[in-house]
Protein backbone atom coordinates (compact mmCIF):
# COMPACT_ATOMS: atom_id res chain seq x y z
CA UNK A 1 0.00 0.00 0.00
CA UNK A 2 1.29 3.24 -0.79
CA UNK A 3 -0.65 5.25 2.05
CA UNK A 4 2.70 5.73 4.56
CA UNK A 5 5.03 6.82 1.62
CA UNK A 6 2.68 9.18 -0.01
CA UNK A 7 3.27 11.81 1.94
CA UNK A 8 7.18 11.25 1.76
CA UNK A 9 7.12 11.39 -2.09
CA UNK A 10 7.69 14.70 -4.28
CA UNK A 11 4.34 14.49 -6.38
CA UNK A 12 5.35 15.96 -10.07
CA UNK A 13 2.07 15.82 -11.94
CA UNK A 14 -1.29 16.77 -11.25
CA UNK A 15 -2.20 12.80 -11.48
CA UNK A 16 0.64 11.73 -8.71
CA UNK A 17 -0.58 15.05 -6.67
CA UNK A 18 -4.30 14.08 -6.49
CA UNK A 19 -3.24 10.38 -5.30
CA UNK A 20 -0.98 12.01 -2.65
CA UNK A 21 -4.26 13.83 -1.04
CA UNK A 22 -6.28 11.12 -1.43
CA UNK A 23 -3.32 9.16 0.22
CA UNK A 24 -3.21 11.61 3.15
CA UNK A 25 -7.42 11.61 3.45
CA UNK A 26 -7.11 7.92 3.72
CA UNK A 27 -4.43 8.03 6.25
CA UNK A 28 -6.23 10.50 8.51
CA UNK A 29 -9.51 8.47 8.31
CA UNK A 30 -8.06 5.50 8.69
CA UNK A 31 -5.78 6.11 11.55
CA UNK A 32 -8.53 5.98 14.43
CA UNK A 33 -9.98 3.05 13.10
CA UNK A 34 -7.10 1.37 12.76
CA UNK A 35 -6.20 1.71 16.33
CA UNK A 36 -9.77 0.98 17.49
CA UNK A 37 -9.33 -2.38 15.19
CA UNK A 38 -5.95 -3.52 17.12
CA UNK A 39 -7.60 -2.60 20.43
CA UNK A 40 -10.78 -4.84 20.27
CA UNK A 41 -7.92 -7.43 18.68
CA UNK A 42 -5.61 -7.27 21.24
CA UNK A 43 -8.43 -7.76 23.71
CA UNK A 44 -9.89 -10.28 22.26
CA UNK A 45 -7.13 -12.58 22.47
CA UNK A 46 -6.82 -11.73 25.61
CA UNK A 47 -10.09 -12.61 26.51
CA UNK A 48 -9.34 -16.17 25.08
CA UNK A 49 -6.40 -16.81 26.82
CA UNK A 50 -8.25 -16.31 30.14
CA UNK A 51 -11.19 -17.96 29.38
CA UNK A 52 -8.38 -21.41 28.15
CA UNK A 53 -6.13 -21.07 30.81
CA UNK A 54 -9.05 -19.37 33.51
CA UNK A 55 -7.73 -22.45 35.75
CA UNK A 56 -4.22 -20.29 36.41
CA UNK A 57 -6.73 -17.46 37.85
CA UNK A 58 -8.51 -20.29 40.15
CA UNK A 59 -11.52 -19.76 38.05
CA UNK A 60 -12.87 -23.27 37.59
CA UNK A 61 -12.25 -24.75 33.92
CA UNK A 62 -13.67 -28.19 33.34
CA UNK A 63 -11.37 -28.86 30.30
CA UNK A 64 -7.97 -27.93 31.81
CA UNK A 65 -6.61 -30.70 31.28
CA UNK A 66 -7.44 -29.84 27.14
CA UNK A 67 -6.08 -26.79 27.34
CA UNK A 68 -2.80 -28.32 27.39
CA UNK A 69 -2.58 -29.36 24.29
CA UNK A 70 -3.02 -25.57 23.13
CA UNK A 71 -0.44 -24.26 25.37
CA UNK A 72 2.34 -24.54 22.78
CA UNK A 73 0.39 -22.55 20.14
CA UNK A 74 -0.39 -20.00 22.89
CA UNK A 75 2.82 -18.75 25.07
CA UNK A 76 3.87 -16.47 22.80
CA UNK A 77 1.12 -14.50 23.33
CA UNK A 78 0.82 -15.44 26.90
CA UNK A 79 4.09 -13.76 27.51
CA UNK A 80 2.85 -10.54 25.24
CA UNK A 81 0.07 -10.19 27.88
CA UNK A 82 2.02 -10.20 30.81
CA UNK A 83 4.59 -7.89 29.61
CA UNK A 84 1.52 -6.02 28.62
CA UNK A 85 -0.04 -5.85 31.67
CA UNK A 86 3.11 -4.50 33.23
CA UNK A 87 4.76 -7.97 34.68
CA UNK A 88 8.24 -8.71 33.76
CA UNK A 89 7.46 -12.11 34.61
CA UNK A 90 5.04 -14.43 34.43
CA UNK A 91 2.75 -14.57 37.30
CA UNK A 92 3.52 -16.80 40.04
CA UNK A 93 1.94 -20.63 40.31
CA UNK A 94 0.17 -19.99 37.11
CA UNK A 95 0.91 -20.21 33.33
CA UNK A 96 4.90 -19.46 32.66
CA UNK A 97 6.89 -18.80 29.78
CA UNK A 98 10.02 -16.58 30.90
CA UNK B 1 -32.11 -53.74 17.28
CA UNK B 2 -34.50 -55.57 19.13
CA UNK B 3 -35.54 -55.18 22.86
CA UNK B 4 -33.04 -57.62 23.96
CA UNK B 5 -31.37 -56.14 27.36
CA UNK B 6 -27.38 -57.00 25.23
CA UNK B 7 -28.28 -56.59 21.91
CA UNK B 8 -26.68 -53.38 21.32
CA UNK B 9 -22.53 -52.75 19.76
CA UNK B 10 -22.15 -50.62 22.58
CA UNK B 11 -22.95 -52.01 26.42
CA UNK B 12 -22.15 -50.07 29.35
CA UNK B 13 -22.23 -52.15 32.59
CA UNK B 14 -23.24 -50.07 35.18
CA UNK B 15 -24.29 -51.00 39.04
CA UNK B 16 -22.28 -50.61 43.13
CA UNK B 17 -19.73 -52.50 44.04
CA UNK B 18 -19.83 -55.99 43.95
CA UNK B 19 -22.65 -56.33 42.64
CA UNK B 20 -21.00 -58.24 39.75
CA UNK B 21 -20.73 -56.33 36.79
CA UNK B 22 -17.18 -57.13 35.94
CA UNK B 23 -18.40 -61.26 35.76
CA UNK B 24 -21.39 -60.31 33.89
CA UNK B 25 -19.69 -57.90 31.66
CA UNK B 26 -17.36 -60.23 30.98
CA UNK B 27 -19.75 -63.09 30.55
CA UNK B 28 -21.60 -60.75 27.79
CA UNK B 29 -18.70 -60.25 25.73
CA UNK B 30 -17.69 -63.70 26.17
CA UNK B 31 -21.13 -65.47 24.56
CA UNK B 32 -20.93 -61.63 22.00
CA UNK B 33 -17.44 -63.25 20.60
CA UNK B 34 -18.68 -66.54 20.50
CA UNK B 35 -21.76 -65.66 18.10
CA UNK B 36 -18.88 -64.06 15.51
CA UNK B 37 -18.92 -60.43 16.54
CA UNK B 38 -15.35 -58.73 17.49
CA UNK B 39 -15.80 -58.01 20.75
CA UNK B 40 -13.79 -55.01 22.86
CA UNK B 41 -14.17 -55.75 26.69
CA UNK B 42 -13.21 -52.32 28.58
CA UNK B 43 -12.42 -51.87 32.15
CA UNK B 44 -12.80 -47.99 32.69
CA UNK B 45 -12.48 -48.64 36.34
CA UNK B 46 -9.83 -47.67 37.90
CA UNK B 47 -9.32 -50.18 40.19
CA UNK B 48 -9.59 -53.09 37.36
CA UNK B 49 -10.74 -56.58 38.34
CA UNK B 50 -11.42 -57.90 34.30
CA UNK B 51 -8.26 -59.46 34.52
CA UNK B 52 -9.23 -61.15 37.97
CA UNK B 53 -12.24 -62.53 36.70
CA UNK B 54 -10.69 -63.85 32.91
CA UNK B 55 -7.86 -64.79 35.23
CA UNK B 56 -5.51 -63.41 32.71
CA UNK B 57 -3.16 -60.45 32.52
CA UNK B 58 -4.42 -57.36 30.88
CA UNK B 59 -3.05 -53.98 30.32
CA UNK B 60 -3.59 -50.48 28.92
CA UNK B 61 -3.41 -51.73 25.19
CA UNK B 62 -6.15 -54.33 23.94
CA UNK B 63 -4.97 -58.10 24.49
CA UNK B 64 -7.07 -60.82 22.60
CA UNK B 65 -8.35 -63.23 25.14
CA UNK B 66 -10.08 -65.42 23.05
CA UNK B 67 -10.69 -65.92 18.96
CA UNK B 68 -13.09 -62.80 18.70
CA UNK B 69 -12.85 -60.96 22.41
CA UNK B 70 -10.08 -58.72 22.75
CA UNK B 71 -9.55 -57.01 26.61
CA UNK B 72 -8.46 -54.29 28.15
CA UNK B 73 -8.24 -52.17 31.15
CA UNK B 74 -7.59 -48.64 30.80
CA UNK B 75 -4.76 -47.00 33.20
CA UNK B 76 -5.53 -43.19 33.77
CA UNK B 77 -2.08 -42.57 34.52
CA UNK B 78 -0.63 -44.34 31.08
CA UNK B 79 -3.40 -42.09 29.30
CA UNK B 80 -2.01 -38.85 31.22
CA UNK B 81 1.45 -39.44 30.42
CA UNK B 82 0.32 -40.39 26.32
CA UNK B 83 -1.35 -37.27 26.18
CA UNK B 84 1.47 -35.13 27.79
CA UNK B 85 4.23 -36.60 25.74
CA UNK B 86 2.06 -35.98 22.49
CA UNK B 87 2.08 -32.11 23.83
CA UNK B 88 6.04 -32.07 24.07
CA UNK B 89 6.36 -33.41 20.57
CA UNK B 90 4.58 -30.21 19.65
CA UNK B 91 6.49 -27.87 21.57
CA UNK B 92 9.79 -28.19 19.31
CA UNK B 93 7.53 -27.40 16.02
CA UNK B 94 5.27 -24.44 17.86
CA UNK B 95 7.20 -22.94 21.01
CA UNK B 96 9.99 -20.17 20.20
CA UNK B 97 13.41 -21.91 21.85
CA UNK B 98 14.11 -19.57 24.07
CA UNK B 99 10.64 -20.82 26.05
CA UNK B 100 10.85 -24.96 25.32
CA UNK B 101 12.80 -25.32 28.79
CA UNK B 102 9.84 -23.74 30.47
CA UNK B 103 7.11 -24.81 28.76
CA UNK B 104 8.02 -28.78 29.17
CA UNK B 105 8.74 -27.69 33.24
CA UNK B 106 4.87 -26.49 33.09
CA UNK B 107 3.21 -29.29 31.05
CA UNK B 108 4.99 -32.02 33.38
CA UNK B 109 3.18 -29.78 36.25
CA UNK B 110 0.05 -30.48 34.48
CA UNK B 111 0.57 -34.27 35.23
CA UNK B 112 -0.91 -33.82 39.07
CA UNK B 113 -3.41 -30.97 38.17
CA UNK B 114 -7.08 -31.81 39.75
CA UNK B 115 -9.09 -33.67 37.06
CA UNK B 116 -6.30 -34.69 34.78
CA UNK B 117 -6.35 -38.60 35.33
CA UNK B 118 -11.04 -38.02 34.13
CA UNK B 119 -9.78 -35.75 31.65
CA UNK B 120 -7.33 -38.60 30.16
CA UNK B 121 -9.98 -41.48 30.57
CA UNK B 122 -12.10 -40.22 28.84
CA UNK B 123 -10.28 -38.79 25.78
CA UNK B 124 -9.47 -42.67 25.96
CA UNK B 125 -12.72 -43.42 26.07
CA UNK B 126 -13.86 -41.22 23.10
CA UNK B 127 -10.87 -42.77 21.21
CA UNK B 128 -12.11 -46.33 21.67
CA UNK B 129 -15.30 -45.38 20.68
CA UNK B 130 -14.60 -44.40 17.08
CA UNK B 131 -13.43 -47.70 16.69
CA UNK B 132 -17.12 -49.00 16.67
CA UNK B 133 -17.62 -50.37 13.13
CA UNK B 134 -14.48 -50.72 12.10
CA UNK B 135 -11.92 -52.60 14.42
CA UNK B 136 -15.11 -54.14 16.69
CA UNK B 137 -18.72 -54.96 16.18
CA UNK B 138 -19.10 -54.55 19.96
CA UNK B 139 -18.06 -52.60 22.58
CA UNK B 140 -19.06 -53.80 26.21
CA UNK B 141 -17.93 -51.21 29.09
CA UNK B 142 -17.36 -52.48 32.45
CA UNK B 143 -17.99 -49.31 34.20
CA UNK B 144 -16.73 -47.96 37.96
CA UNK B 145 -19.14 -47.61 40.69
CA UNK B 146 -22.01 -45.75 39.28
CA UNK B 147 -21.16 -42.29 40.61
CA UNK B 148 -17.67 -42.31 38.61
CA UNK B 149 -19.31 -43.85 35.94
CA UNK B 150 -22.09 -40.87 35.57
CA UNK B 151 -19.85 -38.45 35.43
CA UNK B 152 -17.72 -39.76 32.26
CA UNK B 153 -20.94 -40.14 30.82
CA UNK B 154 -21.86 -36.59 31.18
CA UNK B 155 -18.69 -35.29 30.47
CA UNK B 156 -19.24 -35.01 26.77
CA UNK B 157 -22.14 -32.96 27.44
CA UNK B 158 -20.48 -30.88 29.99
CA UNK B 159 -16.92 -30.41 27.55
CA UNK B 160 -18.95 -30.22 24.92
CA UNK B 161 -19.99 -26.38 26.25
CA UNK B 162 -17.17 -25.20 27.21
CA UNK B 163 -15.36 -25.89 23.76
CA UNK B 164 -18.16 -24.73 22.03
CA UNK B 165 -17.80 -21.06 23.87
CA UNK B 166 -13.76 -21.48 23.04
CA UNK B 167 -14.22 -21.97 19.02
CA UNK B 168 -16.57 -18.82 19.17
CA UNK B 169 -14.15 -16.74 21.11
CA UNK B 170 -11.14 -17.59 19.20
CA UNK B 171 -13.48 -17.02 15.81
CA UNK B 172 -13.83 -13.62 16.41
CA UNK B 173 -10.33 -13.20 17.58
CA UNK B 174 -8.94 -14.52 13.86
CA UNK B 175 -11.58 -11.87 12.24
CA UNK B 176 -10.70 -9.14 14.00
CA UNK B 177 -6.78 -10.22 13.10
CA UNK B 178 -6.99 -10.57 9.43
CA UNK B 179 -8.95 -7.01 9.72
CA UNK B 180 -6.07 -5.88 11.96
CA UNK B 181 -3.67 -7.42 9.20
CA UNK B 182 -5.29 -5.63 6.13
CA UNK B 183 -5.94 -2.47 7.47
CA UNK B 184 -1.83 -2.11 8.79
CA UNK B 185 -0.79 -3.89 5.36
CA UNK B 186 1.44 -6.35 7.66
CA UNK B 187 1.82 -9.66 6.22
CA UNK B 188 -0.57 -10.49 3.66
CA UNK B 189 1.31 -13.32 2.73
CA UNK B 190 1.00 -15.09 6.05
CA UNK B 191 -3.26 -15.88 6.16
CA UNK B 192 -4.03 -17.51 9.97
CA UNK B 193 -7.10 -19.39 7.83
CA UNK B 194 -4.83 -22.74 9.49
CA UNK B 195 -5.14 -21.35 13.10
CA UNK B 196 -3.64 -24.04 14.71
CA UNK B 197 -5.26 -23.28 17.87
CA UNK B 198 -8.81 -23.34 15.69
CA UNK B 199 -8.35 -26.71 14.58
CA UNK B 200 -7.12 -28.16 18.09
CA UNK B 201 -10.69 -27.08 19.54
CA UNK B 202 -12.75 -28.27 16.44
CA UNK B 203 -10.94 -31.73 16.39
CA UNK B 204 -11.65 -31.94 19.89
CA UNK B 205 -15.26 -31.14 20.00
CA UNK B 206 -15.81 -33.14 16.80
CA UNK B 207 -14.42 -36.38 18.52
CA UNK B 208 -16.69 -35.61 21.90
CA UNK B 209 -19.65 -34.74 19.84
CA UNK B 210 -19.00 -38.29 17.92
CA UNK B 211 -19.02 -39.89 21.36
CA UNK B 212 -21.80 -38.26 22.20
CA UNK B 213 -24.24 -39.21 19.23
CA UNK B 214 -23.07 -42.58 19.85
CA UNK B 215 -23.70 -42.52 23.82
CA UNK B 216 -26.99 -41.39 22.75
CA UNK B 217 -28.52 -43.66 20.37
CA UNK B 218 -30.89 -46.17 21.72
CA UNK B 219 -30.74 -48.32 18.55
CA UNK B 220 -26.52 -48.68 19.32
CA UNK B 221 -26.24 -48.31 22.79
CA UNK B 222 -27.09 -49.59 26.17
CA UNK B 223 -26.97 -48.96 29.87
CA UNK B 224 -27.52 -52.40 31.59
CA UNK B 225 -27.78 -51.86 35.38
CA UNK B 226 -26.27 -54.54 37.59
CA UNK B 227 -27.71 -54.81 41.17
CA UNK B 228 -28.76 -57.71 43.96
CA UNK B 229 -32.04 -57.79 45.61
CA UNK B 230 -30.79 -55.46 48.59
CA UNK B 231 -32.16 -52.07 49.68
CA UNK B 232 -28.69 -49.92 49.00
CA UNK B 233 -27.90 -51.35 45.54
CA UNK B 234 -31.79 -51.07 44.42
CA UNK B 235 -32.39 -47.67 45.89
CA UNK B 236 -29.03 -46.54 44.28
CA UNK B 237 -30.37 -47.48 40.74
CA UNK B 238 -33.57 -45.73 40.89
CA UNK B 239 -31.36 -42.48 41.68
CA UNK B 240 -29.05 -43.39 38.60
CA UNK B 241 -31.86 -43.85 36.22
CA UNK B 242 -32.84 -40.69 36.73
CA UNK B 243 -29.09 -38.91 35.65
CA UNK B 244 -28.94 -41.45 32.34
CA UNK B 245 -32.33 -40.06 31.48
CA UNK B 246 -30.93 -36.37 31.97
CA UNK B 247 -28.07 -37.11 29.77
CA UNK B 248 -29.89 -38.46 27.09
CA UNK B 249 -28.15 -42.08 27.95
CA UNK B 250 -30.37 -44.80 27.30
CA UNK B 251 -30.76 -47.89 29.44
CA UNK B 252 -31.51 -51.00 27.56
CA UNK B 253 -32.40 -53.20 30.90
CA UNK B 254 -31.66 -54.69 34.74
CA UNK B 255 -29.82 -57.35 35.37
CA UNK B 256 -31.00 -58.74 38.83
CA UNK B 257 -27.70 -60.84 39.98
CA UNK B 258 -27.74 -63.19 42.93
CA UNK B 259 -31.07 -63.44 43.38
CA UNK B 260 -31.71 -66.32 46.35
CA UNK B 261 -33.30 -69.36 45.86
CA UNK B 262 -32.97 -71.26 49.03
CA UNK B 263 -35.22 -72.49 51.66
CA UNK B 264 -35.23 -69.49 53.93
CA UNK B 265 -38.85 -68.06 53.12
CA UNK B 266 -38.64 -64.43 54.69
CA UNK B 267 -35.35 -63.87 52.62
CA UNK B 268 -37.10 -65.00 49.17
CA UNK B 269 -40.20 -62.59 50.43
CA UNK B 270 -37.82 -59.62 51.20
CA UNK B 271 -35.85 -60.33 47.56
CA UNK B 272 -39.06 -60.44 45.62
CA UNK B 273 -40.28 -57.28 47.51
CA UNK B 274 -36.71 -55.36 45.83
CA UNK B 275 -37.86 -57.02 42.17
CA UNK B 276 -41.10 -55.84 42.41
CA UNK B 277 -40.11 -52.38 43.03
CA UNK B 278 -37.59 -52.31 39.79
CA UNK B 279 -40.81 -53.89 38.40
CA UNK B 280 -42.30 -50.83 38.90
CA UNK B 281 -39.40 -48.71 37.94
CA UNK B 282 -38.36 -50.46 34.65
CA UNK B 283 -41.69 -50.97 33.32
CA UNK B 284 -40.58 -51.10 30.05
CA UNK B 285 -37.28 -52.54 30.60
CA UNK B 286 -36.29 -56.05 30.49
CA UNK B 287 -35.36 -57.49 33.68
CA UNK B 288 -32.89 -60.48 34.01
CA UNK B 289 -33.01 -62.73 37.09
CA UNK B 290 -29.75 -64.37 37.70
CA UNK B 291 -29.55 -66.87 40.57
CA UNK B 292 -26.74 -67.10 43.41
CA UNK B 293 -24.24 -69.34 41.81
CA UNK B 294 -22.40 -71.84 44.75
CA UNK B 295 -19.32 -70.70 43.52
CA UNK B 296 -17.74 -67.01 42.71
CA UNK B 297 -17.38 -67.38 38.98
CA UNK B 298 -13.95 -66.53 37.42
CA UNK B 299 -11.78 -68.06 34.78
CA UNK B 300 -12.80 -68.38 31.84
CA UNK B 301 -14.65 -72.13 32.98
CA UNK B 302 -16.17 -70.89 36.05
CA UNK B 303 -17.62 -67.90 33.33
CA UNK B 304 -19.24 -70.69 31.62
CA UNK B 305 -21.51 -71.84 34.48
CA UNK B 306 -22.57 -68.55 34.58
CA UNK B 307 -23.02 -68.38 31.25
CA UNK B 308 -25.43 -71.01 31.25
CA UNK B 309 -27.94 -69.36 33.92
CA UNK B 310 -28.28 -66.33 31.47
CA UNK B 311 -31.93 -66.58 29.37
CA UNK B 312 -30.73 -66.41 25.31
CA UNK B 313 -32.94 -64.15 24.39
CA UNK B 314 -31.46 -61.42 26.71
CA UNK B 315 -28.96 -61.63 23.50
CA UNK B 316 -31.32 -61.42 20.72
CA UNK B 317 -34.92 -60.72 21.03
Amino acid sequence: MGARTGRLTVPSTWRSRLKAAKDIYEEIYFAPYRSQIYRSYREQRDLFLIMTFSDMLGVPNPAAFYALELYPDLIEEFHQWHLRMGMDQAPEGGFRCC
Amino acid sequence: MGNAAFDRKVLFFGGKGGVGKTTLAASVAIVSAERGARTLLVSTDPAHSTSDVLGLPLGNEPSEVLSNLWAVEIDPAQEVDRYIEQVKARIADSTPPRLAAEVERQIDIARVTPGADESAMFDRFTKILAELGSTYDRIVFDTAPLGHTLRLLSLPELMGTWIDGLIVRRKKVNVLGRMWRSVSGAAQGSSTDDDPVLSALQDRRQRFAAARDVMTDADQTGFVFVVIPEHLPVSETERSVEVLDRNSIPVSGVVVNQCYEGADRERRERESGYLERLRRRFSTHPIIELPRLEAEPHGLDGLRQLIATIPGDAFEG
